[in-house]
């Protein structure tokens, strides 16, 4: 008997990070706490925040960043609208703990031209990449 | 009559200026392409998020959605509060008549209101500098954003949405009214004069007559809760949008507006250079003519 499959789509604002992959399950951090889906899961729409959103292909594992949005869940195809999603390797750890200290040096010295918003945007971004990158850190043998 | 010097010099700075212009041009040219492709890049996220909305008002019975923070987005407001305008231009000049053009839009839509007070929301300088310098006029500007072009990204159209919601919040709007350049061709642009808010008759309009049955969905957390945090981002994405609808606008613009100047500047150069080669040929002949009578009148 074949598997039933879940049909990820990932899209973004900026672009259309996944479009109809199959995958086994994901893991979507919901507003209320993770939530795992599976094949034949019940419609659901529910609202993400930012956190890691994970999914298993066969004995392959990947993890997104996402930040806040949406996703629906409809006849085993899971939709995500995501403010911004990130694959785990194209994080860099290193550039994301320098934007995080960077982003708090720009909230603490509150200048004459400061955008507020796009610090505090830049800070949040950076705390979830480094979160992503602990992850990554962790589960690699 | 100029002197050949003069003529090298004006040609010499022609040159340079054509230089410049050509320069332009290549670099909108470049650059229009990734406008061209964020546009598509963004179009299935606001497609998808359309769809969503639309599926969730029509779940909505009437009950749910009063005293929601969503229904505020959504009602018509009583007439007579203050109008809200938000005005998308370019930051930089030499575009040709896109930015004149869409000021005189904002310029006939402020006149239209006359006497009413009005909240600004501007991103662009020239459309801020523009209503810097407008007198008697009840005009407050709420939020201002220069700079962001040609790199706006989806944070900017967040940014836009945060302020345009707090100040409808905030106050009695009456509603938001949108004017931009849309892109049209490479060769056309188009000013679209649109409202923003309040949603009703923008969603409804969009809402797909063939409904599926969405009946067996669950939501978490509750629909009405969903809907009020979705809206935002649906400001968000549209605004996005018109961000880079208008960047691309302004880019198509330039380039069109530079290659003409370029091929005005060959043109002046060609007229300037046969200018100077019969000046020069007149210099000879005269010249010539005046080593001729001259040896004329010594050998005569």
């Amino acid at each position: 008997m074949e598997t039933k499959k879940l049909l990820l789509t990932i899209v973004t604002p900026e672009k259309t990070v996944l479009s109809d992959k199959p995958v086994d399950s994901v893991t979507i951090p919901a507003f209320d706490g993770e939530m795992g889906v599976l094949p034949g899961h019940a419609s659901f729409v529910l609202q993400l925040k930012e956190g890691l959103l994970h999914y298993k292909e066969g004995h392959h594992k990947e993890v997104f960043a996402v930040l806040s949005g949406f996703a629906e869940i409809h006849k085993d195809k899971v939709l995500v609208l995501a403010e911004a999603a990130e694959l785990s390797k194209e994080v860099d750890e290193e550039r994301a703990r320098q934007a995080y200290q960077k982003a708090k040096a720009t909230l603490a010295m509150r200048g004459a031209d400061l955008d507020l918003d796009s610090a505090t945007a830049a800070l949040r971004r950076a705390a979830i990449r480094m979160k992503l990158a602990e992850f990554r850190r962790k589960h690699k043998p | 009559m100029a002197s050949l010097r003069d003529i090298k010099k004006h040609i010499s700075s022609v040159k340079s200026i054509k230089q410049i212009t050509y320069a332009m041009k290549m670099v909108a040219a470049a650059r229009i392409k990734r406008a061209q492709t964020s546009i598509l890049a963004a179009r299935p996220f606001a497609g998808e998020m359309d769809r969503l909305i639309a599926d969730l008002y029509s779940e909505l019975g009437e009950e749910d959605l009063s005293g929601s923070g969503a229904r505020d987005l959504f009602e018509e407001r009583p007439a007579g509060g203050p109008l809200c305008l938000l005005l998308i231009t370019a930051d930089k000049g030499l575009c040709g008549s896109f930015n004149t053009n869409l000021l005189k839009a904002a310029a006939a839509w402020l006149k239209e209101n006359r006497g009413r007070k009005i909240c600004a929301v501007v991103a662009g300088r020239k459309g801020r500098d523009f209503l810097h310098r407008l007198k008697g006029l009840d005009l407050e500007i709420v939020h201002e954003m220069v700079g962001i072009f040609p790199k706006a990204g989806y944070v900017h159209a967040q940014l836009l949405s945060d302020a345009i919601l707090k100040l409808y919040a905030e106050r009695p709007v009456e509603s938001v009214t949108l004017i931009y350049n849309e892109f049209k061709s490479l060769m056309t642009q188009r000013i679209v004069t649109d409202r923003l808010l309040p949603l009703k008759h923008h969603i409804l309009e969009k809402a797909p007559s063939g409904q599926r049955n969405s009946g067996d969905f669950s939501f978490e957390p509750r629909k009405a809760e969903l809907l009020s945090a979705l809206l935002p981002r649906h400001i968000g994405a549209q605004l996005y949008r018109t961000l880079l609808e208008s960047q691309a606008a302004e880019l198509a613009a330039r380039m069109n507006a530079m290659e003409s100047a370029s091929k005005n500047a060959t043109e002046l150069i060609e007229g300037l250079t046969l200018k100077m080669n019969k000046t020069r040929q007149a210099m000879i002949t005269t010249e010539l003519n005046e080593i001729v009578s001259g040896s004329e009148a010594l050998g005569g």
